[in-house]
């Protein structure tokens, strides 16, 4: 409107009004900051969970809690061998695993359908059948039927898997498989990432003895070696060979071995095969009993005999 | 303003038009005066001034009558301006006499300057709205803005192109084998940029790789182990042949499979199960989980996504995810041993080594994941065809499948001849709304008019 002067105002200005409530009233300017501040972080909030959604957890295995310990799994050849050797063996097992709260796991060859190969074969699904028998055990002990634990003060898990053990133990750089493989074992393996260790004799590795850590890595390594597909390639040592065949071939396989000093799990009865049995040794193995030209394992076992006083001071 | 008309000798400057002279003189006469003078002297009468019987004014102001007179300021400002001193051509544009000299600019400023302050910020925002846009989802741009982690992911996502199958080598690659090439990489190229996931084409040239090995085909592991390699940020891998093409380019992966990756794979095998394995494993030295028919159920723990075909598992177009358990995979996938005794039956090589995988060691079944067929691999009618059209496996394009994969068509079918046809089908269905605008209406009205088919 436009006037050629401005309207009067009363001489009585208004009343000031007062607020009609306690609380601070927004208006004008500060709203609009306040709602365009609320859009923006909205906005932000919505960009942001776009692009979370797909974030997942990984899948989550069940970690062995450690009870018990170590798994001692043996595997007994009935047709061959008499029941008192057999009883004994046994014996042997169990009054280790008593004294350190280990588990045992006995199972008979013939209990596995190995669809006609070796009977030796059945060392793998013998071990895997232990991994879920026991899937709170941290380590499987497979031990030969024809061995014997002779000093029952060593413990596996400190003599043999204690990832500072291992790194002082592990052959490093060596041809996995004797005498020249040119495969050789990993420098800078941690004692921790170690999964499976075993040992070699004098002819190459030696699968009578071995220690595996339960866990993911384990079931793959035994469910890869159990393949048929190694079985019927008719391999002249059966599993020993296919052993070194994957060890060689799959590096996830030679990324979690350690080879150690044979005498260390898997000592031999005879200097022929490997490195000889001496006193204070974990365990030792009849090497070759039974074979032609060599005593009977039963007769070998004699030999060996001590592990039975061992237990008798205790 | 010294001169605002061209200088002539003639006394007013030899404007005859009376209206333009004296209102602007500076003695600011507001009343127009008695009589002008015209260029010839006389006085000049005006028509009104005629009726009236002489009187020369009116009763009313006058001055905003007219056009030129109500606008001259304007008009007057954006003419352009001669100074006296005569700068010669090129210097006198450069001289900016401290306004806009430019016509076009000076009229946006005119336009502006009259805006309110609303208008003007209003104006403002949806400049920069149609910018935003244009940036963000029209131009290249969406490539790096997809790819970010927070607004789309699409770095995660690789995808493998297997290109020069054969590199010539056994067989001729002629013309059309480079014009099958040429299409499907220029399709997965648009694809990729269009969501920003990576492109790796690989060369599946043959080779003889060992002296007493021939691995072609083998090399898909190889590949997959160095492209994980080599994008440290990829998660997911999706290898695929050659032969495909990607029908629906405006459907992301993740909006496709892997924001509801649950829902859209099952695990059981016995859903569809053309050969025959025996699932869930029956051994009984196995595990809980390995006997679980659908593994964990946790989408998490999936590595392997593929489908099957009427034959068996298809690795025309699989994805795999980084982990432990694929670096697993790709390492005992090829073993020396299994590809001596079975190299001679195995005629699909990696796909059926896979299979034998599959069914030895339970290991592999509890994070191996299958897609429905048409999902990421549907066949053009031609291959799988013995029991002809299967609604599981043959492309419909009423469905709109994602992805066709010309599989075995370098066996009796027209490789190049499919390979054109899907690319047409795929631009027809995906045509953009002013295409669809030209050839749905345009052209149509223009058959109506003229029995002519033209394409605009």
């Amino acid at each position: 409107m436009h006037f050629a002067y401005p309207p009067r105002k009363s001489s009585n200005p208004p009343p000031f009004r007062p607020r009609t409530s306690a609380l601070p009233t927004i208006r004008g300017k500060r709203l609009k900051t306040i709602v365009l501040t609320g859009l923006a972080f909205l906005t932000l909030l919505w960009l942001f969970q776009r692009g979370g959604r797909s974030r997942h957890a990984p899948p989550a295995y069940h970690k062995p809690s450690g009870n018990p310990p170590v798994v001692i799994v043996t595997v007994f050849n009935e047709g061959k061998y008499g029941k008192g050797y057999m009883d004994m063996v046994k014996e042997n097992r169990l009054k280790y695993a008593e004294k350190h709260g280990y588990g045992t796991f006995f199972v008979k060859s013939s209990d596995y359908d190995l669809h006609g190969a070796p009977v030796s074969w059945a060392t793998l699904p013998a071990v895997r059948h232990a991994m879920t028998k026991f899937p709170d055990a941290s380590y499987i002990w497979y031990l030969d039927q024809n061995a014997f634990i002779m000093n029952p003060l060593l413990k596996i898990e400190e003599h043999v898997m204690k990832p500072s053990r291992l790194e002082e133990l592990m052959i490093k750089d060596h041809p996995v498989v004797p005498p020249d493989s040119i495969i050789k074992t990993f420098s800078h393996l941690k004692g921790h990432d170690v999964d499976f260790v075993l040992t070699q004799d004098k002819d190459g590795l030696s699968s009578s003895s071995f220690v595996v850590k339960n866990g993911e890595w384990a079931k793959f390594f035994l469910e890869t070696w159990f393949d048929p597909i190694y079985r019927t390639y008719n391999f002249q040592k059966a599993e020993q060979h296919a052993l070194e065949h994957i060890v060689q071939w799959h590096p996830t396989i030679l990324a979690k071995l350690a080879l150690v000093p044979q005498r260390i799990l898997n000592s031999y009865s005879k200097e022929k095969g490997g490195q000889e049995y001496k006193e204070g040794d974990l365990a030792v193995r009849l090497y070759a009993c039974g074979e032609a030209g060599e005593d009977t394992c039963e007769t070998e076992s004699q030999r060996f005999a001590q592990w039975k006083a061992a237990y008798q001071d205790s | 303003m010294s001169l605002s008309r061209s200088p002539s000798p003639v006394p007013g400057g030899g404007w005859a038009s009376p209206g333009l002279t004296n209102n602007l003189s500076p003695s600011g006469r507001s009343s127009p005066t008695k009589a002008y003078a015209g260029s010839n002297g006389t006085p000049v009468m005006w028509e009104r001034q005629k009726n009236m019987g002489g009187a020369a004014y009116q009763s009313f102001s006058t001055q905003n009558q007219g056009f030129f007179s109500r606008h001259m300021r304007r008009i007057s400002s954006s003419l352009p301006r001669f100074k006296a001193d005569n700068t010669h051509g090129a210097e006198r544009e450069k001289i900016g006499h401290g306004r806009w000299n430019m016509p076009r600019l000076g009229r946006i400023r005119g336009i502006t300057g009259r805006m309110s302050r609303r208008t003007k910020m209003l104006l403002a925002f949806g400049l920069l709205f149609l910018l935003g846009y244009i940036i963000f989802y029209s131009t290249p741009l969406v490539y790096y803005y997809r790819r970010t982690s927070w607004l789309g992911g699409g770095q995660k996502f690789v995808i493998i192109l297997a290109a020069n199958v054969g590199g010539g080598v056994m067989e001729w690659k002629g013309a059309r084998e480079w014009a099958i090439e040429r299409d499907s990489i220029r399709n997965k190229k648009k694809y990729v940029a269009k969501w920003g996931y990576d492109l790796e084409i690989v060369d599946m040239s043959t080779k003889k790789r060992y002296a007493h090995e021939w691995r072609e085909s083998w090399e898909k592991v190889d590949f997959i182990r160095s492209t994980l390699r080599k994008y440290p940020k990829a998660e997911w891998v999706w290898w695929l042949d050659l032969n495909t093409f990607i029908m629906e380019p405006s459907k992301s992966l993740q909006d496709h499979i892997f924001d509801h990756i649950e829902d859209v794979t099952y695990r059981d095998i016995n859903e569809y199960n053309p050969l025959n394995i025996s699932h869930p494993p029956a051994d009984p030295y196995l595990d809980e989980l390995s006997k679980s028919p659908i593994g964990d159920g946790n989408p998490n723990s999936i590595h392997l996504m593929l489908s099957q075909d009427c034959s068996g598992f298809n690795l025309g177009s699989f994805f795999m995810r980084r982990g432990t358990w694929t670096d697993h995979l790709l390492d005992v996938w090829w073993d020396p041993v299994a590809y001596e005794q079975k190299h001679m039956e195995w005629e699909h090589k990696e796909q059926d080594a896979l299979e034998q995988l599959y069914t030895a060691q339970p290991w592999i079944r509890k994070s191996t994941a299958f897609l429905p067929q048409r999902m990421i691999n549907s066949f053009p009618t031609g291959a799988c065809s013995e029991k002809g059209n299967d609604p599981r496996i043959h492309y419909d394009q009423k469905d709109r499948d994602f992805l066709v994969n010309m599989a075995g068509c370098e066996w009796g079918r027209d490789c190049w001849g499919e390979m054109y046809n899907f690319r047409e089908l795929s631009y027809h269905l995906n045509r953009s709304l002013w295409e669809r605008f030209k050839e749905d209406l345009l052209c149509w009205i223009w058959f109506k008019l003229t029995g002519k088919k033209v394409k605009f």
